[in-house]
């Protein structure tokens, strides 16, 4: 990997045409200073591949429904610093809509 | 009725489009005179739109808060709070709907004080002579208003965005939305509709708001018919966060400006000067919004800014331990109020740690729209049956918002829930207009069939490159010529051409629903480049550097926009007196400022 990107690896689920769910791995640009992983998610859909759902709205933790995995642990996307290699994954893998978003989204 | 044109059917006496601040209201009040009633949000209650941002303050004169125990000030009335308002706002409000203002915003913050939303103090907002704000948390306002709606049980469809209106013989009878999670088309017949559905800040590649507004409210009036006011006028938020990356479009760094000893924060240029110094020696960083933005600009302009095109907010000279003691003094606040917003507990304190060794760069947003659908005092649109709440209806606020928006929503929002159930009584439900529905239906789903076309993203990114390039806070006529061409062009030429380009999911498909959002800030912002190409002056938020006075002979007047075969025509109109005259002359746009803000309390001149 470049100095100046990450690597970001993202389950990816649509029932409509998927049989299960699935990783999809992304390199992403790091800005040179802290970015969030929502940055991170916004960079993906509206560059690599906008088919990639996931929620996005306030931006600074007041609407809290961008909550999702991050290589493991659950947190807010908007608050949370980027790093290198993470899995980003939706909190409850059992109530996938699409892709990050799941029932409690 | 062919089936094909929608997958399902609801029916209500009154829709509610939005569910927060305005929609909150409208509804309630709606329902407790016995409307049957639907919101229908593009998020979730509680969880989307402005309100939530909100700091958030609400306004009330001081007699009114006297008589409600709040401690406001004697030497405050309504007539003053009226008066301040309309010549705060440059003379464009209709006075009509600031007399409905100031008086819901007495009755409004008592219904909200009966709704549980908790006062952190009532102190001077706004820069007013006097104390005239009540503080709270906008999450907690909207969860006042949420439990109200659950305990009303008033039925809603989340997740879904409305994306046209139904009318017939000149009367809105329904709307068509589209439910966001599943894809489905949904046909609502309503005997009347409000619109609450907030501003169209998306349309700003740099703006402070969630990514939800849209200009979906404005754009969907416009479509049916309605006229639309004032939407040259967009107020930028200074101070607004622009790097690190994390913090961008946070206004936090407000909070550090609003001290009674003046501000925290000092606004640097590359330079390393005080800047503010050479716009508004007196007032500093605590300058009008509109002169720190101007002043922001010039020093970018200058080649003074940051390097992401903004100015340095130091902290540095409060020296380290200053810093934290004042971070602790927050956080006891913070603990008192047991307010815990990921804001103020997370991003706060990491903004101070870092403005002990750094200065981080703030910019100008796009932060509130005065303008929107025009409404009379009773939220009443051009349009019967149908109404217009809060941040999209214009009217209220003239050329600048000087009060709080909290009470703008609040206030509006109880009037429509109040004023439709009249309306409702004397109409029937009709049904729908079949050629009307099957283009509503058309332009919903051409974006998902067609396999070639215009990109979203690439379109948004074009759409925002025109607001940093030439839609800024400082404008001239050969920008905005430029911008309000390729605008008109893009709507007119692209819009209609959007497609999905990978996914073809219905459910939860974004690039769906921004193809259908891009279509209102398209409009929403060639209105703006026309309305601001067209007042040939400055004034309020609008500032022109071609034309920098303020011109009463020929611009104390209102913009129309009224649709003509689907295109925006301009007209103008003047501003509705009822005892406010608007003052003659010409004047430069800091004379002006000044004239209007005489009497606010100008901490720095103390």
């Amino acid at each position: 990997m470049g100095e100046n990107t990450i690597k970001v690896k993202c389950l990816r689920y649509d029932p409509a045409v998927d049989k299960k769910p699935h990783y999809k791995k992304y390199k992403v640009p790091m800005q040179e200073d802290d970015m969030s992983v929502h940055d991170c998610l916004e960079y993906i859909r509206s560059n690599l591949d906008p088919s990639l759902a996931y929620f996005i709205n306030c931006r600074h933790g007041f609407c809290l429904r961008c909550s999702l995995r991050v290589n493991g642990k659950v947190v807010l996307a908007c608050e949370t610093k980027v790093e290198d290699d993470m899995t980003l994954e939706p909190v409850n893998m059992d109530t996938i809509i699409r892709d990050l978003w799941c029932e409690s989204t | 009725m062919p089936a094909e044109l929608y997958d399902r059917e609801v029916t209500c006496d009154l829709l509610v489009v939005g569910s927060e601040g305005a929609g909150g209201p409208t509804a309630i009040f709606a329902a407790r005179s016995g409307a049957n009633v639907l919101i229908i949000s593009k998020g979730k209650i509680s969880s989307c739109g402005a309100s939530q941002m909100a700091g958030a303050d609400f306004n009330l004169d001081g007699e009114n808060a006297l008589k409600i125990g709040l401690p406001g000030d004697d030497r405050d009335s309504p007539d003053r709070f009226f008066e301040d308002l309309v010549r705060e706002g440059f003379y464009l409000s209709n006075q009509k709907i600031v007399e409905k203002y100031v008086e819901y915003a007495a009755k409004n913050t008592k219904d909200l004080l009966d709704w549980g939303m908790p006062v952190y103090r009532f102190e001077q907002v706004h820069a007013e002579e006097m104390a005239r704000g009540l503080i709270s948390s906008g999450v907690k306002w909207v969860r006042a208003i949420r439990r109200q709606v659950r305990e009303l049980d008033i039925p809603m469809l989340e997740d879904t965005m409305v994306v046209d209106l139904l009318t017939r013989d000149g009367r809105v009878i329904g709307a068509v939305a589209l439910d966001l999670k599943t894809g489905e088309i949904i046909l609502i017949m309503a005997k009347a509709v409000v619109l609450c559905t907030g501003g169209w800040q998306y349309a700003y590649h740099f703006n402070t708001a969630s990514i939800d507004l849209t200009g979906d409210g404005q754009a969907m009036a416009f479509r049916a018919g309605a006229e639309l006011l004032g939407m040259e006028m967009v107020q930028y938020a200074p101070l607004t966060m622009l790097w690190p990356p994390i913090a961008r479009k946070s206004i936090i760094p407000y909070i550090l400006c609003e001290t009674e000893a003046g501000p925290l924060i000092q606004l640097l240029n590359s330079e390393g000067e005080r800047f503010m110094e050479k716009y508004d020696p007196n007032t500093m960083e605590q300058s009008t919004k509109e002169i720190v933005a101007i002043g922001t600009e010039l020093e970018v302009v200058a080649g003074r800014g940051s390097p992401h095109g903004g100015a340095f907010f130091a902290l540095k000279h409060l020296t380290p331990d200053g810093v934290d003691f004042i971070w602790s003094k927050y956080k006891e606040f913070l603990d008192e109020n047991k307010d815990n917003r990921p804001e103020f507990r997370t991003l706060l304190p990491y903004l101070f740690e870092r403005s002990k060794t750094e200065d981080l760069e703030v910019g100008n947003a796009a932060h509130f729209m005065p303008g929107g659908i025009k409404v009379n005092e009773l939220t009443e649109t051009s349009i019967p049956g149908l109404y217009a709440a809060g941040e999209c209806s214009g009217g209220l606020w003239g050329s600048v918002r000087v009060a709080s928006a909290c009470t703008q929503v609040s206030a509006q929002g109880r009037i429509a829930g109040e004023v439709c159930p009249g309306y409702m009584k004397e109409v029937e439900h009709q049904g729908p207009d079949l050629s009307k529905l099957e283009e509503i239906h058309e332009r919903i789903t051409k974006p998902l069939k067609s396999k070639e076309g215009v990109s979203p993203f690439d379109l948004l990114k074009r759409m925002h490159a025109i607001t940093e390039e030439h839609l800024k806070v400082i404008k001239d006529g050969p920008g905005l010529e430029k911008a309000y061409r390729e605008l008109s062009r893009m709507r007119r030429e692209e819009a209609p051409r959007l497609y999905v380009s990978a996914s073809k999911t219905k459910t939860l498909n974004y690039e769906w629903e921004l193809c259908l959002e891009l279509q209102n800030m398209l409009l929403c912002l060639e209105m703006y480049s026309q309305g601001c190409l067209t007042r040939e002056e400055s004034r309020g938020v609008h500032y022109r550097s071609d034309f920098p006075h303020t011109d009463n002979d020929n611009w104390c007047v209102n913009t129309v926009f009224s649709n003509q075969d689907g295109d925006p025509i301009l007209s103008t109109e003047d501003p509705v007196v009822t005892k406010v005259q608007p003052p003659k002359g010409k004047m430069s746009f800091n004379q002006a400022v000044e004239s209007a803000t005489a009497s606010l309390k100008r901490r720095g001149v103390e």
